[in-house]
């Protein structure tokens, strides 16, 4: 096997790190979902050494606070006591999960300076059982996931780990910097390992992959994809990054500055060997050498390094007492402290069993416990929600005047509920992209956004441009980049800086006020210097081939024309670029006179080549829908959701983003399914293609009437201030504008009510002029709660769902059964974009709460921005994955209730069997990452998906 | 010169170097011998004058270079504790007259490291703070008042060991041997000082452990130390300033 390969086989531990500027939601622990939800944690836990459940005294107080059910907790632990044959009475079991295990942990150390006698045959029994028999397996345990320079930090108390690792984050930090920096790195079009020769000035002919295994080979490592492992969890946040780039081929930094994750290995072994060579052990083989020699010093100085030595030993080895002795003396002291442990537990368990078997017991639900308080937790939010949807609710009949359909998110329940609560409205919820994938080129920018799931790539491409005059907008933005260039040269000028602060200092010290003391009327202020984007609309029809060919031509012939006209200082005229055109594109003959740098030039720099303008008729081939697909999207949509009937004279189509200052999650608190963007372009297109006569009539073949007088009007859902504005208005008439209007009314009362119900929920936010307060305080690390508080999904009519308050923690998803088909295609739909998403979301968050350290990306407070790819703690460390402290824990405690995600589905057992067979996502909903639950109205049961069956928890009425 | 010998011996370490670190004393009772050594000097230093004699302050001095190096390698709070006391056992003779008021807030503030190694002693069977970190999220109170002893010995005004040391290094003239001296065992307290933040305060805390914080007693003895050290400072302010 080559060492790609055996990469290959270990690089599924490390997560995917997507840039922060479309931070993107996923699974940690993604590369174990091929396990059941349990073992993968299990392994997850022996590889990170993380936590992967709450502790049970966090459990303890939700069971306090009543939000777990005692039935199902009960229910929950005979199933262990069944499937582990443990033959132990319930009431015994769960005395000790409820009243021991929270306070395991100071039962055991309370105890420390205090002399008690100890069971003999309990010690005996602990000692025979425990790895300090077997010094050598105890060793390599302690060694597992050590690199040759940390053990030698803590063999011979070094700090080789900080040079190494402040090393690699420097050059990798400067390598993969996308314009953070203004003195970038040289020669990073080479790739990351040539790049890395020239900056280390080191002589070495051959390629990455060569230079790994000759390394691998100086420290004499035995286990290849072991020590691969271990070098990739080093920084699993920029490993993590550095693997998502490899693998996206449309990564424009990877394009120009490629990246792999068997050159960032190179990297590191290259430092590593570094040290190492200097230290007195320098490969694994003189490494086993010390330790045969040194067994019980290596043990405590690794002990020690991992805090994992007690005092009374760390006094005894810095007193240079023998070592045999001081680790005689921790394992008894361990032994001694695990007795009284079990002694201590029995005191409360007063249980009639000998104190070998409570050990053992003990032992096996201290390892269930997590699992069992999180079923329980899940079953008992499952059994009240299955209750509140299948509780009899009367449904009106009236016509409604309008109906809004949201993007999916949990925040949009509360908004939902108060539309509806304020007139003849309908709501409906639909998944992210609103099944409409879309690569989105922004009036006035160059790039293109993928607006859609991670894991779907865009096949058409939609260009914002302005439909009335925007020269005031050039202009203001003309004079802002102008500004800030000005002002960027200043700052980065070696001399200007002196003379800048005394003359202009003065200048930045308003914004700096004005954002701390007076937030709002600074933003309103600062808003007036904003250009107002002009009124624009989407280039959704196809280009002709002769219209392609014309871009291609034009775009080749300017760039052609400026670089001759630059280099040879020559003016050609058009027949003449159109021959060197040719020339390069066709390779036709040159009968124009043009210096052979220039075409050199013109074909290695600037891309005038054959495969370029195949790959930009290509690009512009992708540009807009044909009728075919605008009819498909449209009717995939209005399906998916329900609404193929009785259309309101308003539809609008309401897409979502969050609005906050100095924020770089803010990505984060945007459309997860739209690649972490804002999802308004896609309502916008999806609205525009609705509004077309053509799609209509073509519609109505397929058994959908939207009648003439009906409008879909697009939205956008600030979700940070619940604020609700409408695009595209300019396409009503003005009675229509009018009717409208009262509708705006409706909609803005709601969002006054949504924000009065979540002053509720946000800290420190007493009034609703709070809300918009901390969308712009810059000092503010929680604009809004986001998707904290996540807790499941439902899929089915909102009828159900309408007079429940979920109070934003469900995604909302409208689906109507009885307009799917056997093969539940629409169902798939859902399982293969807004299920993923709302798993990984789920995923995220729950990982980020139990583990924020691991998992999380700890506090935003000492958070700085690196590379703009993401960011890290203080001037150097891991790229931070997952969430912040801030976005999932309140004053030190968890604000967000670890769950997985609870699917609920209302439609036949059938259709959601036929969904998972045909669906991505079945592995994970297999697995049981997600709860599943099947409300089915034709058998009039309910099912729960546990442990790989579907069983009944409710029948119907 | 028999008396500043005699300030050498009890302010400087020198009974610990000569017997107490080869007779394997317990080191709680070694902070508080050279505690007691160090306040008959304070106390002698009334009666008796005290003028420093250059070869003793070198021999001091050195004897302070390799404290700091033997300090640098504990995680013991009451070695740091008599470690400190010699580490700056130069400040005593050098500053002369001076030197009391500095010994005195130094026996303070280490009086307040003292209570904590005690406190350690008692809920984690030693004063080690190796394995003990990430006190000041899960004890804010010993982490707070942990904090507090170490800034005033690492001299950061406006604790009364900075005010004493500037009025000092204010109101001398220098010389070379002064420099070399002054900023030697400014850095050592300093460096120390901070690596125990670093080591016991910060950090993630350990998961092995159950950490416990302080009961009212003991936050009523800390305030009490705080109180002594707030009352040196404006003494040591009002020296700076008069």
């Amino acid at each position: 096997m080559s060492i790609i390969q055996k990469l290959d086989t270990v690089k599924g531990t490390v997560p995917h790190y997507w840039p922060i500027g479309s931070f993107i939601h996923h699974n940690p622990l993604k590369g174990f979902e091929d396990l059941s939800f349990k073992d993968g944690l299990a392994k997850a836990k022996s590889i990170y050494g993380g936590k992967v459940y709450m502790d049970s005294s966090y459990f303890m107080s939700l069971f306090n606070e009543g939000k777990i059910d005692i039935e199902l907790f009960e229910k929950n632990i005979a199933k262990v006591l069944e499937d582990k044959e443990l033959d132990i009475p319930l009431e015994f079991a769960k005395k000790f999960l409820m009243e021991v295990s929270p306070k395991w942990s100071s039962l055991r150390i309370k105890f420390l300076s205090v002399q008690e006698e100890i069971n003999d045959e309990l010690y005996q029994h602990l000692q025979e059982q425990s790895i300090y028999n077997n010094e050598k397996a105890w060793l390599n345990n302690l060694l597992k996931h050590m690199t040759l320079y940390e053990i030698n930090d803590a063999l011979f108390g070094g700090d080789d780990k900080e040079t190494v690792e402040k090393n690699i984050i420097e050059y990798i930090s400067r390598f993969l910097d996308e314009d953070q920096t203004t003195l970038t790195m040289p020669n990073r079009e080479l790739g990351m390992f040539e790049a890395f020769k020239l900056f280390e000035n080191f002589n070495y002919e051959k390629d990455a992959s060569s230079f790994v295994e000759d390394a691998l080979e100086e420290l004499h490592i035995k286990d290849v994809e072991s020590y691969l492992t271990t070098h990739l969890l080093k920084l699993h946040g920029w490993a993590g990054f550095i693997k998502y780039r490899s693998e996206d081929e449309n990564y424009l930094a990877q394009r120009r500055h490629p990246s792999t994750l068997i050159e960032y290995i190179a990297v590191r072994l290259y430092y590593e060997l570094e040290v190492t060579k200097e230290s007195k052990i320098s490969n694994f083989t003189l490494l086993e050498e010390y330790i045969n020699e040194n067994l019980s010093d290596s043990i405590l100085q690794l002990l020690k390094r991992k805090n994992i030595l007690f005092g009374p030993a760390l006094d005894a080895l810095e007193a240079n007492e023998k070592t045999c002795q001081v680790l005689s003396d921790h394992i008894t002291n361990e032994l001694n402290l695990d007795a009284l442990q079990i002694q201590h537990s029995n005191d409360v368990l007063q249980s009639s069993l000998s104190l070998t078997e409570l050990a053992d017991i003990l032992h096996i639900l201290r390892e269930e416990e997590g699992y069992i308080w999180l079923k329980s937790l899940e079953d008992s939010y499952i059994r009240t929600h299955v209750n509140e949807f299948t509780n009899p609710h009367n449904e009106s009949d009236i016509q409604m005047q309008a109906s809004a359909t949201f993007c999916l998110d949990v925040r949009s329940e509360v908004i939902r509920r108060k539309i509806e609560q304020s007139g003849a409205y309908s709501t409906f919820g639909a998944g992210g992209f609103l099944g409409v994938p879309i690569a989105f080129v922004e009036f006035d920018k160059a790039h293109e956004l993928f607006l859609a799931p991670a894991t779907i790539k865009p096949q058409n491409v939609v260009f914002e441009i302005p439909k009335e005059s925007h020269e005031e907008y050039s202009s203001k933005t003309g004079m802002n980049k102008t500004t800030k260039k000005v002002l960027n040269d200043l700052k980065n000028n070696p001399y200007t800086p002196y003379i800048m602060v005394e003359a202009i200092g003065w200048i930045f010290g308003i914004n700096l006020f004005g954002r701390t003391f007076l937030p709002q009327k600074t933003n309103k202020l600062f808003s007036k210097l904003k250009p107002n984007k002009p009124k624009t609309t989407y280039t959704l029809d196809k280009l002709s081939i002769e219209e392609i060919e014309f871009y291609v031509k034009k775009l080749h012939t300017k760039i052609i024309e400026s670089v001759l006209t630059d280099y040879s200082k020559k003016i050609y005229s058009e027949s003449e670029i159109d021959i060197v055109r040719r020339h390069l594109i066709f390779n036709e003959s040159l009968s124009v006179k043009v210096e052979a740098k220039i075409l050199e030039k013109l074909s290695e720099f600037y891309h005038i080549t054959a495969s370029d303008y195949e790959y930009q008729k290509k690009k512009l081939a992708m540009v807009g829908f044909t009728l075919e697909e605008k009819v498909q999207y449209l009717h995939t949509y209005l399906n998916m959701i329900g609404q193929v009937n009785n259309f309101p004279k308003f539809v609008t189509i309401i897409g979502h983003g969050s609005v906050s200052d100095n924020n770089p999650f803010e990505s984060a608190l945007d459309c997860g399914a739209c690649g972490g963007n804002i999802s308004l372009p896609n309502t916008r297109t999806l609205c525009m293609i609705a509004n077309t006569p053509a799609v209509r009539e073509k519609i109505k073949e397929q058994g959908i009437f939207i009648p003439d007088e009906t409008r879909f009007v697009p939205g956008f859902h600030i979700t940070s201030t619940d604020e609700i504005k409408f695009y595209d208005t300019d396409i009503l008439t003005v009675e229509e504008e009018r009717a409208f209007t009262k509708i705006k009314e409706d909609f803005n009362k709601a969002s006054s009510l949504a924000r009065q119900e979540r002053t509720k929920a946000l800290p420190y936010t007493h009034s609703e002029n709070d809300i918009f307060i901390k969308s712009m305080d810059w000092s503010e690390t929680r604009p809004e709660w986001g998707l904290a508080k996540n807790m499941g999904v439902f899929a089915g009519p909102r009828s159900s769902t309408k007079h429940i308050e979920l109070n934003n923690r469900l995604f909302l998803h409208s689906y109507d059964w009885n307009l799917d088909n056997e093969n539940a295609d629409i169902l798939t739909r859902i399982f293969n974009g807004p299920l993923v998403v709302g798993e990984w979301i789920n995923l995220e968050h729950y990982f980020s709460t139990v583990d924020n350290h691991v998992y999380g990306a700890g506090s935003k407070v000492y958070h700085n921005i690196v590379s703009k790819v993401g960011v890290f703690n203080g001037n150097y460390s891991d790229l931070k994955i997952g969430l912040p402290s801030q976005s999932v824990y309140l004053e030190g405690e968890a604000y967000h209730e670890p769950v997985r995600l609870l699917t609920y589905m209302e439609a036949p057992l059938r259709l959601v069997l036929k969904a998972v067979e045909n669906s991505v996502a079945k592995p994970f909903i297999l697995n049981e990452w997600i709860r599943p639950v099947v409300i089915d109205p034709e058998a009039k049961k309910v099912y729960s998906y546990e442990n790989g069956d579907f069983v009944i928890i409710k029948e119907l009425a | 010169m028999t008396l500043s010998i005699l300030m050498l011996f009890l302010a400087a370490g020198v009974p610990y170097y000569l017997i107490l670190e080869k007779a394997k004393i317990n080191s709680k009772l070694i902070f508080v011998l050279s505690s007691l050594l160090l306040m008959s000097a304070i106390i002698l230093s009334q009666y008796i004058p005290n003028e420093h004699n250059t070869v003793l302050l070198s021999i001091s001095f050195a004897s302070t270079v390799y404290t700091i190096y033997k300090a640098s390698k504990t995680t013991n709070f009451y070695k740091l504790g008599y470690y400190l006391i010699f580490i700056n056992a130069p400040f005593f003779l050098l500053f002369e007259g001076r030197g009391v008021m500095y010994s005195v807030s130094l026996l303070v503030s280490l009086l307040g490291i003292y209570l904590i190694g005690r406190f350690y002693e008692k809920n984690y069977a030693s004063a080690n703070y190796h394995y003990i970190r990430g006190i000041t999220l899960s004890t804010p109170y010993i982490g707070t008042f942990l904090t507090i002893y170490l800034i005033t010995l690492a001299l950061y005004p406006p604790f009364p060991n900075s005010l004493y040391f500037l009025g000092y290094v204010l109101q001398v003239e220098t010389s070379l041997a002064w420099y070399i001296v002054i900023i030697t065992i400014f850095f050592g307290n300093f460096v120390l000082a901070m690596k125990v933040m670093r080591e016991s305060l910060f950090g993630r805390p350990n998961a092995n452990i159950h950490y416990v914080d302080l009961n009212l007693n003991e936050k009523l003895m800390h305030l009490g130390v705080i109180v002594l050290l707030l009352i040196l400072s404006f003494n040591g302010l009002k020296e700076i300033l008069l």
